[in-house]
């Protein structure tokens, strides 16, 4: 059993190795990471069919903490959902490295690379596996700091640091929801043991907290209502869902095998797993539910809408990817939380194959003009990797659509919000048609401009994309896959269906295997609709490419400010810089030049001069005035006794002596007015406050 | 011979640094000089080791304890002993120092006797001050760790070293006056002694507790910084040499959170539940302002410095929630901060080293030149905005778990001091480390050699070990911290340190 923990221990093992080797591994560090990823997708396999044939495994590690009554045990867990993300992670992951390895030949910092990688991996795994809340939090933030090192890989381009500081704020402002989230459910479950919560969920569903007690207004919410929308709002950061969506597309600024990792295998898959782990709480709080759908639907549509405008094609694959994530959290919204699992992993592998050809076709087509070194097939070449490229680019949307389709299809047992989801389902899947269409169109139109050398660049001609054998290959293939999905998903929903229910718990609503799956009436039809919206989505882009002045947003007034607006994206960006950024900035200078210089600093130094002024006025009217003048007096009268007893008994006598007694009288009472050193101007002040201190307290005390 | 160091092992700690200083006075060679303290300092850590190794971690009241009769007119005595809070502070104390001195190493051109013989002395005052077990020689030591402060900021401090230093012990005097005038009221109000044990035990009225409470208080809160009495905090920093920086940040400040715990916790629970609401709310402000504060910073140091009141804003939260998890959290939370602002000086001092400036704005593109430096850099900067996995992420998910049981909007705002600190420590990493260099000297620095590298092995050790591996530091507290809040609470009912926002 606690062989699989060797299933994340592999990569960190790797990490280690290459973090402590430093450069020394320099061009072999692959030779580490992958044979060590690749073994933990042999045991990731090992694992699954563990799982398959005798369910959850769980391998206790260490204690965390122990204070009070706050006790955390590290340990994994892998029940058919983790199962199921391990072969996605480590076999996704395991192709990046391969990819990588030649990918970034040359690259300075190839060793950091590889390191880095290998603890982004080696987090993921963490976060899947975690058997507890505070442990699937840690790995939660390691993830994103992998993240913000690889974004940053080019370091030398200002663009790319700014992008990656960006990805790790905007998460630090999501994960605030979801260390909150950890605390409450530790304050309401007294344990954060993921299992042990899910079984006690039930519980809790009467218990309410009220918000606004400190306020005096009474706004009672269910406490696990709150919960899970602390923890969603993690969620949304790490997938990126709106409003924390803005960091995803600048994180293209990574080199592209890191965008496949981040978009396929790890980060934005952490909060639909997160949704699907905690199912059996999130169900019992159907405001929330509702919440996460809407957030899911928005962000699907608008994803979708902003990358038809796009024309660079990673960042049409990034708001791609945004909605597809969006589309996963609104079926884990409506309770179907085994189609967005399954969505999940189609999307896994398929994204990580279209971010790797596309890498390659654009490598070729960065390499233009550069001397290719075996020139027989330097013709060839590019043309091959562009045509693998637009094949595997062809194949998703069907595949990928069969993951809507399934969520569709159980939408409609979710008889809430049926038409909604209809509705913003079909136009995602619409748009997805058009987008990965354009997509395709510009690597398609690159590599004519690469087999072109010096000839008329960019043609923007009728592409042969449905002139070739492609289209046909590709319906036929759709076809097929369609039919295997539609037998593995039956297979696929009875396999999953423990790991999302717990027995305390009712789950009827989002349990797929009661639903009438295979044989159904609607069946033909809930598959047939959405195919023929993706494929008239991808006709309405190829009619507007061959059309170009018939597009709607070229037509009218509005159609073009709309075509702006989301060209801009809706200017969060902007909105986020000016109404965010730029106040906190602001507002801390501001604080600082103005409370604390202005206000506290002055406030002090105004304390110390006025006690030196004080001391100069108490030495003037006390010392000088006051005492002084006493003494002064004292010796004075001393010398006028002295003077008279001198006049009245020692008249005659020594007359020589007179003169000297007045002078040594002159003499004791000279060094008094002196003017005052420093020292004893420094020590009245402390003598005074101590005086007056010591006066208040016995004042007040005794 | 063992049983000679194992019978008074505390005075052999004390003793080391004092000892180190009368050997100084021989020594002529300056590498000698350097390796004679180094040599002190490093063995004083050994001794720390030794005591943490025959602690025993059950055990709830002082161990190690020494007493000698000492002003017998007046009940003075020299008496030691440490408890579960105040051993990972030593500890700190005893791991710093010699970090310290090897930061100093060729750092420090002039006067290099001087300097070492003031580390040392400000070393075995703190492990006094620590350790005591007596109000006076509490206080005694309590003002002679100002002295080598003072010089040490003076002598080899920045530019505008004079001003600091002045602020330093003006506000430290301040501090201390009230610490007299409290200390002198709970000797004629304690049944006149100075035994901090004795004194815990005796119960007050509330009038008096509550004009002690505040005296103390305010002499902690001055050293701490707490909100309002920071403004000396940034200026001593940044003018301070970098040992400087490193023992006032790292160990000085954490009096203050310990006279806390020491004292106001245990001598004056009513008044310290009066008074908790408003500690807590300026601990809170202080979170957030702390954070604020750095983020307006283009001076290095200065940025630390904010950034440490930031972080001391949490250990006075833990402290007044007066709960398990509050209490341990804020006492690592005093550790962690020893450990990583401690490790970020000594990264800012090394590029001050090299370049003679402290202004973010000369530098940039340092991964080229610089990838061990960055690789610290990054290292200590995430663990300081508390990142999972690293030391200080413990210490605050312990203390907001503490707080949760006060009020869920103060944790809501904490949490917003931790992601403005991501957004400075990251700004700040984007500026130095990424990017290109602005200046053409930033371009042509030279890596950390051996030593300097060496000096921050040990607290990236101790930042991985606190930040995945905890149990240690949080066993050999446990029994302490929960004496510690029964005291506390113990007298009053639960009810009133528990105001849930919910049921």
């Amino acid at each position: 059993m606690s062989l699989y923990a060797l299933i994340p221990l592999l990569p960190l093992v790797a990490f280690l190795t290459l973090a402590l080797g430093g450069r020394w591994w320099g061009g072999a560090s692959h030779k580490v990471a992958i044979p060590a990823i690749g073994l933990s997708f042999g045991l990731s396999v090992g694992a699954f069919v563990e799982v398959l044939n005798h369910g959850p495994i769980s391998v206790p590690l260490y204690r965390l903490i122990q204070s009070g009554n706050l006790i955390v045990d590290l340990g994994l867990y892998v029940d058919q959902l983790t199962a199921l993300l391990l072969l996605l992670v480590t076999l996704v992951s395991s192709v990046v490295h391969v990819y990588a390895s030649r990918y970034m030949i040359g690259d300075p910092r190839y060793n950091r690379f590889f390191a880095v990688t290998s603890l982004f991996t080696f987090a993921m795994l963490m976060l899947v596996m975690s058997r507890n809340l505070l442990m699937l939090y840690v790995f939660w933030e390691v993830m994103g700091l992998c993240s913000y090192l690889l974004i940053a890989h080019w370091a030398e381009r200002p663009a790319a640091c700014s992008a990656a500081t960006k990805a790790f704020l905007v998460n630090a402002v999501a994960d605030v929801g979801f260390g909150l989230g950890v605390i409450l459910t530790f304050v309401t479950f007294g344990t954060l043991d993921i299992p042990q919560i899910l079984n006690q969920a039930s519980s809790a569903s009467d218990q309410t907290v009220n918000l606004l007690g400190w306020a005096g207004v009474d706004l009672h919410v269910q406490t696990v209502t709150l919960i899970t929308l602390c923890l969603f709002t993690g969620a949304m950061g790490k997938s990126a869902q709106i409003p924390f969506h803005v960091w995803l597309p600048f994180a293209m600024e990574a080199p592209t095998p890191v965008s496949a990792l981040i978009h396929a295998a790890t980060m934005v898959n952490a909060g639909p797993f997160l949704l699907a782990r905690l199912s059996p709480l999130i169900v019992l709080s159907p405001v929330a539910m509702t919440i996460i759908a809407v957030i899911g639907a928005t962000t699907a549509v608008f994803a979708g809408v902003v990358s038809l405008t796009q024309s660079d094609v990673k960042k049409i694959l990034a708001y791609s990817t945004i909605s597809h994530i969006g589309f996963m959290i609104m079926t884990c919204g409506v309770g179907a939380f085994v189609v967005a699992i399954f969505h999940l992993l189609a999307h896994g592998f398929l994204k990580g194959f279209l971010f790797l050809s596309t890498g390659n076709a654009l490598q070729v087509v960065h390499a233009h003009g550069h001397p290719v070194s075996d020139s027989g097939r330097a013709g060839r070449a590019p043309r091959l990797l562009v045509a693998g490229a637009l094949t595997l680019a062809c194949l998703p949307p069907f595949v990928i659509f069969s993951g809507p389709y399934e969520s569709l299809w159980t939408v409609q047992q979710f008889a809430s919000a049926k038409a909604a989801f209809w509705v913003i389902g079909l136009i995602t899947v619409f748009c997805t048609g058009m987008y990965l269409f354009r997509g395709v169109l510009s690597l398609f139109q690159q590599e004519l401009a690469v087999g072109v050398p010096g000839g008329e660049g960019p043609v923007l001609t009728r592409p042969r994309l449905f002139s070739s054998s492609h289209f046909i290959g590709v319906i036929v293939g759709a076809i097929v896959m369609s039919g295997v999905l539609v037998v593995l998903w039956t297979w696929f929903a009875q396999f999953l269906t423990p790991a999302l229910t717990r027995p305390a718990s009712s789950l009827a609503a989002s349990s797929p295997t009661t639903g009438p799956f295979l044989g159904g009436s609607g069946q033909v039809l809930w598959f047939a609709v959405p195919l023929v919206v993706a494929l008239s989505g991808w006709g309405f882009a190829y009619w507007l490419h061959v059309n170009p002045q018939r597009s709607p947003w070229r037509r009218s007034e509005w159609g073009k400010t709309l075509y702006v607006l989301f060209l801009n994206k809706v200017y969060v960006d902007e909105i986020y810089d000016v109404y965010v950024v730029q106040p906190t900035l602001r507002l801390a200078g501001w604080l600082w030049k103005t409370v604390d210089l202005g206000g506290i600093d002055r406030v002090v130094t105004s304390i110390g001069s006025t006690s030196v002024a004080l001391a100069r006025w108490l030495w003037h009217v006390v010392d000088v005035k006051g005492i002084d003048r006493v003494v002064v007096g004292s010796g004075g009268q001393t010398m006028s006794v002295a003077t008279w007893l001198w006049r009245m008994i020692d008249l005659r006598h020594v007359e020589k002596n007179v003169e000297r007694l007045g002078d040594r009288v002159g003499a004791t009472s000279h060094p008094l007015r002196v003017e005052p050193r420093m020292l004893q101007h420094h020590l009245l002040v402390i003598v005074f406050w101590l005086i007056t201190a010591i006066g208040l307290f016995y004042w007040f005390v005794a | 011979m063992s049983s000679i160091v194992m019978d008074h092992l505390l005075s052999w700690m004390i003793a080391v640094p004092f000892l180190g200083i009368a050997v100084l006075v021989f020594v002529q060679d300056r590498e000698w000089i350097r390796r004679t303290a180094l040599a002190a300092t490093l063995l004083d850590f050994g001794l720390s080791l030794m005591l943490w190794a025959g602690f025993d971690v059950g055990n709830q009241g002082m161990q190690f304890v020494e007493r000698v009769p000492w002003m017998p007119t007046f009940n003075i005595q020299y008496a030691v002993g440490v408890d579960g809070i105040s051993l990972p502070l030593v500890v700190l104390t005893t791991l710093l120092c010699p970090l310290c001195v090897l930061c100093s190493w060729r750092s420090i051109k002039t006067r290099v006797r001087a300097f070492m013989m003031l580390i040392l002395l400000v070393e075995g005052a703190m492990i006094v001050v620590f350790t005591a077990l007596d109000l006076f020689l509490f206080f005694m030591l309590w003002e002679i760790t100002v002295i080598p402060m003072y010089f040490l900021i003076i002598l080899w401090g920045g530019p505008n070293r004079i001003a600091a230093g002045v602020k330093f012990v003006l506000y430290s005097l301040t501090g201390s006056l009230l610490l007299l005038v409290a200390i002198l009221g709970l000797y004629l109000e304690g049944g006149r002694t100075f035994d901090v044990l004795a004194l815990a035990d005796h119960t007050y009225s509330s009038q008096a507790q509550f004009w002690m409470f505040l005296a103390f208080f305010l002499a902690f809160a001055i050293k701490m910084p707490m909100l309002p009495f920071h403004t000396w905090l940034p200026d001593a920093h940044s003018e301070a040499p970098t040992a400087g920086s490193v023992i006032l940040a790292g160990v000085l400040l954490k009096m203050g959170g310990y006279g806390f715990l020491r004292f106001c916790l245990p001598v004056f629970p009513e008044a310290s539940a009066q008074f908790a609401p408003l500690i807590l709310w300026l601990s809170v402000a202080a979170i957030l302002y702390g954070g604020y504060m750095a983020l307006a910073q283009s001076d290095l140091k200065k940025l630390v410095a904010y950034s440490s009141i930031s972080h001391m804003g949490f250990v006075t939260l833990g402290i007044f929630v007066f709960n398990n998890q509050g209490i341990q959290g804020a006492v690592l939370q005093m550790f962690n901060h020893g450990v990583t602002t401690g490790a970020l000086f000594l990264a800012v001092g090394q590029l001050y080293d090299r370049t003679h400036s402290r202004s973010i704005h000369d530098y940039g593109g340092l991964h080229t030149t610089m990838p061990r430096f960055v690789v610290l850099l990054c290292l200590f900067s995430v663990a300081s905005f508390g990142l999972p996995g690293t030391c200080n992420f413990i210490g605050e998910f312990l203390v907001l778990v503490g707080t949760s049981s006060d009020s869920f909007v103060k944790v809501l705002l904490s949490m917003g001091g931790i992601v403005l600190a991501a957004a400075y420590m990251l700004w700040t990493l984007q500026r130095v480390a990424f990017g290109r260099s602005r200046t053409a000297f930033a371009a042509r620095l030279p890596d950390l050699n051996w030593r300097e590298t060496a000096t921050m092995i040990p607290l990236v050790v101790m930042v991985f070990w606190i930040g995945l591996y905890p149990g240690p530091f949080l066993n050999v507290m446990d029994a302490s911290v929960s004496h510690l809040v029964q005291q506390a609470t113990g007298t009053l009912g639960l009810e009133v340190f528990q105001r849930y926002l919910g049921p």
